[in-house]
């Protein structure tokens, strides 16, 4: 026996022959084809129950209902729910996208902070919550036991109406500090519009669907505007029907924006002009006798001329805009042919139900005082106030009022000091809260004013216009402390960190979602349990009173965020009226003058709490009208055209100087009796014309979120390549601007202006009006992950604000740029 | 020199000894080897017994106690824990003395974490699967794919395939994919065969089993 | 193969109004929530991303402001011939089940491409990348879709385990027929304005049947011969005109519908 080479091939041959007959080979080649299908790199979406919880959207104020479909314990996505009244099962694209929102784990904070490094070195340290909570409680003991409790101030996003809102409110009037900022928002501009007008502080309430000519003056209805569900699946509803049948949409913009493309007309005035239109088109019903005698004639101030009690006369608002405003000189201003204007003011005259309105943006920024009250004079005229289609007077909802605060001395002094921001004070004496001022406050201070800021649901640092003296001011606050869940610019820049549960995780109110035209309490559930060691900063702000003792803590006897929610929720009980259910056969809107449907078909105030928690609503599907001498609470008592408390205002902000400079402190240009009524402000940049011949107009698209959520990947999937590609953020500009400047799509291009210079790409875009650069907000993020983190450029780096008369809020659609190709 | 016959011949025979050794070689590494290589063992969380629970037990649960359809259609498989709660509640009064009894309680049900049973008839990711649609609709006994799994007492050994991580369920349990049983194997071409045989041919359409 | 004889068992298909479209992408997050969509870093990168239902922005051109836009989303079109199957080497895109819905099978699919260079609507992609979800987000992935690996190609499938998972639902029940609402893909739930109705083209009882015969619709590069599923109204006649990709002063020619002029 040898094992030669002929014998070893015999042995191979026969290894082979075996083989071949031995499942070996056979059963290898099916399995490596079948591992070459599982890498294990591949995610392997775990299995479980389906199931289904009800909930709210609490994203923006609009409060939308979904329907969290869920596999085992997990969130697999998000949809709109049919039977809630304010959507109807419709949903933007950020709330589409919620999931991405709970579970990225690389923009969230999982635990309570502590900053070890130097401010910027983002080196944190992880703490329990007693250790946070009590050296919180202890350093604001220190402010107080000092005398001085306003050194705390506050910024909060929180939706205004939200019990989040009303405990941190409570916490800073309980510590005695004057100075709780809310972030800037549209509501702020029509809640003074309101007030200045009608004596009202309620919601906005739009009775769009009810309307037959919705005019509106650049409100992006259908970009995100109000609650966005409501928006999309009301125009969803109407949008096959014939126009003859179908309200008619005049939108007024200047960009052909997704309503300005789906509005049956779109006028185009210069950016900034939209009172002067408006005006025009009042002096059209004013000279044509198209307006509504009845309700000028019974119900309003300041139409006509009049002597006031001291025998001065007055010119009414009819001659002034009969003077003013002729469609030639509208024309002249807005660039909107005369014949337009008139046609305009025609067909808004004879429309059955028209409404007009305004609105720059999703809800986010405020807009201009005097520009609201045109537009809402416009509503006036026609007598369109409170009825049906028209613009509703709301109230708020009739929640229990908590039992008052307690106070001690340190508190009531405290509370006397005057606000950093000078909000309310003779300066700003309808505005609720300024953040430039705020600010400017601590910046020009020698030493912070502020010792410990409170930041809750907000990204100021990134959404705030003026963005660069808020970053000097945190610089310069020695303890800044963050509720926010996100790692966003804001709480990188805290000393502590304090995160909030993501909306999934936690149980939220949002009374009267914006613009809903009837009193709507939606209340959110949790989807899942907290993933991370979150808290709640309901249950936060209650713990932080308790720890902080004395009269703070006598004032939250509460043991958790949902009773204090669940307490308030009583008030809607004992109102005896309002539906819990909606089952999505007949739109709310379309019952609002029918008294039916109001009984409660809950027996007691537990069977209600069980059954608002399953369907996240309670609401009463009617509008009580009223009486006009109950719904106008103005100084007559009437809807102002001459605003009594303007007058007064600056009657008392003039004390010690004449008129003429208190109006040109408060910014107002126009002189005489149309100072106190609506009228067109030319709002121009400090920059100058000739240098910077082109103009910065910031966009709020609905598929990328610009609010203080960053945007989640999802949406990036739905951006054109002509509005972001790689990291280049793209504006829009006209053809004929982009040949005057030599630009060419896709050039590279620097913006400049006053205060900055970012780097930007064109895309030459007929819609642009020409002369106008629009530029998207919500990309440019310094913080958060890889997918949103210098992405783009964020417009606010550059925008060179001026402060709108009399509001003083920021003025942020008016910055003069140069664009220089490179 | 001429070659000696004798000499040819043990040639010839030493030949096929080599060809034999081979051939023997391979034929054990292909058939007991190989098997023992590609598969790894696990054992389950517990031995779960169905005879114990079943409907000719003292016990007495029908099969639909635990293996239902959900409203939805989707079908419960395999209970989750809360099932198991519904009669083992009380950790002080066991059924039995059995050591398993009392794993389920340590194990899962006071620190209240899902059983993680090892599924011999799971299939691969890309596979769906509608068990209404077999067992309502076409009124298959469970016992067509899943054998006679109602009378055991003890849990079967759960055998995984190394390579591709399936249970070896899918493939068989014998190695050379040897069927006698129409529950012996789960490949693709049983289900359809087994289509074709019923003569639902159309459902053997890609997208009706893969997502 | 064989063919499928369309007018036996169901023919799925779609009416998207662009005139109600807003273009707000909705419908593309839904899906891609639905389907376990992956993501990339760079998601500007329109020849790498991954979108089942893309959006394309057409205008017509004209001056300021007389701009018009039309939001085109864009599905899979489950063409009744679809070019992209005869061309598949590994026959892992079918068109031969009952409802109409061409087939992809990630696990047949070799990566090759062909499909791709066939498909005229650019419906498929490919991916490019093992699929990427930002940590912790696999947390939401759905078991009813596979994720699928690097190297292979995949498309839009009119959400399939939606199908699935109705008849499943009427099988409980008892039932064979499903009723119109009961299997809608998960763009046509979330469309927010209600653009897109989902239906059985075979039966003349779903609204579908009814709006293919209005006479602003078309479909997709209808001289192809795909016989696409996908249908799209509008009243905006440039718009039509682009669908087709018409020469200067070519008319629609037979076979399609006549040209009616909209008031």
């Amino acid at each position: 026996m040898e094992f030669s080479r002929r014998n070893f091939i015999k042995f191979f041959a026969g290894g082979i022959g075996g083989t071949l007959v031995s499942p070996l080979p056979w059963k290898l080649i099916d399995d490596i084809a079948i591992w070459t299908q599982n890498w294990s790199w591949v995610p392997l979406p775990g299995r479980g129950k389906f199931s289904t919880v009800n909930s709210v959207c609490t994203l923006c104020s609009g409060g939308c209902g979904i329907e969290v479909r869920k596999v085992g314990n997990r969130v697999v996505k998000i949809e709109g729910r049919r039977n809630y009244p304010v959507n109807q099962g419709a949903l933007c694209p950020l709330g589409m996208a919620g999931q991405q929102i709970l579970y990225n784990e690389g923009i969230r904070w999982k635990a309570p902070m502590k900053r070890v490094g130097p401010r910027g070195s983002q080196e944190w340290e992880e703490i329990t919550w007693d250790e946070a909570l009590n050296g919180l409680a202890t350093k604001i003991r220190g402010l107080r036991n000092e005398g001085n409790p306003e050194k705390l101030a506050g910024i909060d996003g929180n939706h205004s109406r939200s019990t989040v809102a009303l405990l941190i409110k409570r916490l800073f009037d309980a510590i005695g500090s004057p100075n709780y900022l809310g972030m800037p928002r549209e509501e702020d501009t029509h809640a003074m519009a309101a007030f200045l007008m009608q004596g009202t502080n309620g919601p906005v309430a739009y009775d769009l669907e009810n309307s037959d000519f919705i005019l509106s003056f650049g409100c992006p209805l259908l970009d995100g505007w109000g609650a966005p569900g409501r928006m999309m699946s009301a125009w969803g509803q109407v949008a096959g029907d014939k126009p003859s049948t179908r309200p008619f949409l005049a939108h007024i913009d200047q960009r052909a924006s997704r309503t300005a493309l789906k509005a049956d007309q779109w006028l185009a005035p210069f950016p900034g002009t939209e009172a002067a239109l408006a005006m025009g088109i009042a002096h059209v019903l004013i000279r044509e006798k198209r307006y509504s005698k009845e309700f000028v004639d019974d119900c309003t101030f300041g139409f006509a001329d009049w002597f006031d009690a001291q025998g001065h006369g007055h010119k009414g608002f009819a001659n002034i805009v009969l003077k003013k405003y002729s469609p030639q000189i509208v024309e002249n201003i807005t660039g909107i042919k005369k014949s337009i204007v008139i046609e305009l003011a025609r067909r808004f005259a004879s429309s059955h139900a028209p409404i007009a309105l305004t609105g720059r943006g999703k809800g986010l920024l405020p807009g201009s005082v005097y520009e609201f009250m045109a537009v809402h004079a416009l509503n006036a005229l026609a007598g369109r106030i409170n009825k049906s289609g028209g613009v509703l007077v709301a109230h708020d909802l009739p929640l229990a009022p908590w039992p008052d605060a307690e106070y001690d001395t340190v508190a009531t002094d405290g509370l006397k000091r005057e606000r950093l921001d000078r909000a309310g004070t003779p300066r700003y004496p309808f505005t609720r809260s300024l953040i430039h001022t705020f600010s400017e406050a601590v910046n020009s201070s020698q030493s912070s004013p502020v010792d410990i800021l409170l930041i809750s649901s907000a990204n100021p640092v990134f959404t705030i216009p003026d963005s660069k003296s808020l970053i000097e001011a945190l610089d310069k606050i020695p303890f800044i402390v963050s509720f926010s869940p996100f790692k966003d610019e804001t709480s990188l820049m805290a000393d502590l960190i304090l995160p909030d549960h993501t909306y999934l995780e936690k149980m939220e109110d949002v009374p009267r979602p914006t613009g809903v035209q009837y009193p709507l309490f939606a209340l959110s559930q949790p989807a899942v349990k907290p993933l991370y060691r979150t808290r709640h900063s309901g249950d936060v702000i209650i713990s932080l009173a308790q720890r902080i003792g004395g009269t703070i803590a006598e004032s939250f006897q509460w043991n958790s965020f949902e009773e204090t929610l669940k307490g308030r929720v009583k008030g809607l009980y004992q109102l005896g009226q309002g539906q819990i259910a909606y089952d999505g056969s007949e739109p709310v809107w379309k019952r609002l003058d029918k008294k039916s449907g109001l009984t409660p078909v809950y027996s007691s105030f537990e069977s209600m709490w069980e059954a608002l928690r399953e369907t996240g609503c309670w609401y009463v599907p009617s509008h009580t009208f009223g009486t006009w001498s109950e719904i106008f609470q103005t100084p007559s008592k009437k809807f102002e055209f001459f605003s009594s408390n303007i007058e007064l205002a600056l009657k008392t902000y003039s004390k010690g100087k004449s008129l003429d400079d208190a109006l040109a402190d408060v910014g107002i240009l126009a002189r005489g009796d149309e100072v106190y009524m609506p009228h067109y402000e030319e709002l121009k940049s400090r920059a100058d014309e000739k240098e910077y011949p082109l103009l910065l107009v910031p966009i709020e698209l609905i598929n990328l979120a610009s609010g203080w959520i960053g945007n989640p990947p999802f949406l990036n999937k739905t951006l054109f390549d002509h509005q972001l590609r790689k990291d280049d953020l793209f504006v829009e500009v006209n053809p004929k601007t982009a040949s005057t400047h030599g630009l060419q799509e896709g050039s590279k291009a620097v913006l400049k202006s006053r205060t900055g210079e970012l780097t930007v790409r064109v895309h030459v875009f007929h819609g642009a009006m020409p002369g106008v650069v629009f530029i998207p907000l919500g990309l440019g993020h310094t913080a958060y992950d890889r997918y949103l983190k210098g992405k783009g450029v964020n417009p606010y780096e550059i925008i060179d604000p001026t402060e709108d008369p009399l509001s003083g809020q920021s003025v942020w659609w008016n910055t003069r740029v140069t664009m220089v190709k490179i | 020199m001429e070659p000696d016959p004798k000499q040819e011949r043990k040639g010839k025979r030493d030949g096929w000894i080599f060809f034999f050794a081979g051939l023997i070689g391979a034929l054990i590494v292909g058939w007991i080897i190989f098997p023992l290589l590609l598969y790894s063992e696990r054992s389950q969380p517990l031995n779960f017994s169905h005879v114990k629970h079943g409907p000719e037990s003292s016990v007495g649960l029908d099969c639909e106690e635990c293996h239902f359809f959900y409203e939805d259609g989707t079908f419960s498989g395999i209970p989750g824990l809360k099932k198991c709660i519904e009669c083992h509640e009380d950790p002080e009064s066991l059924y039995t003395d059995s050591p398993e009894e009392v794993k389920l309680f340590t194990n899962f049900i006071e620190p209240l974490k899902e059983i993680p049973w090892l599924v011999y008839s799971r299939q691969p990711d890309c596979v769906y699967f509608p068990h209404i649609a077999h067992v309502k609709m076409a009124e298959t006994e469970c016992r067509v794919c899943h054998g006679d799994f109602a009378t055991n007492h003890t849990l079967p050994v759960f055998k995984v395939n190394r390579l591709t991580k399936y249970s070896i369920d899918i493939w068989g349990r014998n190695i050379a994919g040897y069927r006698k049983n129409t529950w012996d194997r789960m490949k693709m071409n049983d289900c359809a065969a087994c289509h074709k045989q019923q003569g639902k041919e159309h459902n053997n359409a890609c997208l009706v089993c893969h997502k | 193969m064989k063919k499928r004889d369309s007018a036996k068992g169901a023919r799925y298909g779609m009416v998207i109004d662009l005139d109600r479209c807003t273009g707000c992408g909705t419908c593309t997050i839904a899906c891609a929530a639905e389907n376990n969509v992956s993501v990339l870093y760079d998601e500007s990168d329109k020849t790498r991303n991954i979108n089942w239902l893309k959006i394309y922005m057409l205008t017509n051109g004209k001056a300021f402001p007389h701009t018009e836009v039309v939001y085109l989303p864009r599905p899979c079109m489950q063409c009744g011939n679809p070019p992209c199957v005869p061309v598949c080497p590994a026959t892992a895109t079918t068109n031969d089940s009952d409802d109409g819905i061409v087939s992809q099978i990630y696990t047949r699919c070799i990566g090759c491409r062909y499909c791709m260079a066939a498909c005229p609507y650019h419906a498929r992609d490919f991916n490019w990348f093992d699929p990427a979800f930002p940590k912790g987000m696999d947390r939401y992935l759905s078991p009813e879709v596979s994720p699928r690996m690097r190297g292979v190609v995949e498309k839009c499938s009119f959400c399939h385990h939606r199908l699935m998972s109705a008849k499943s639902k009427a099988y409980f029940e008892g039932r064979r027929d499903l009723r119109e609402d009961e299997y809608i893909p998960a763009c046509v739930e979330a469309c927010p304005t209600q653009a897109i109705t989902f239906g059985d083209l075979n039966n003349p009882k779903h609204r579908v049947s009814e709006l293919i015969k209005n006479p602003s619709a078309f479909r997709l590069l209808e001289r192809l011969g795909t016989e696409p599923k996908v249908y799209y109204l509008t009243t905006k006649d440039w718009m039509r005109r682009m669908a087709d990709n018409y020469l200067q002063g070519e008319s629609k020619k037979e076979g399609n519908r006549p040209e009616k002029k909209n008031g």
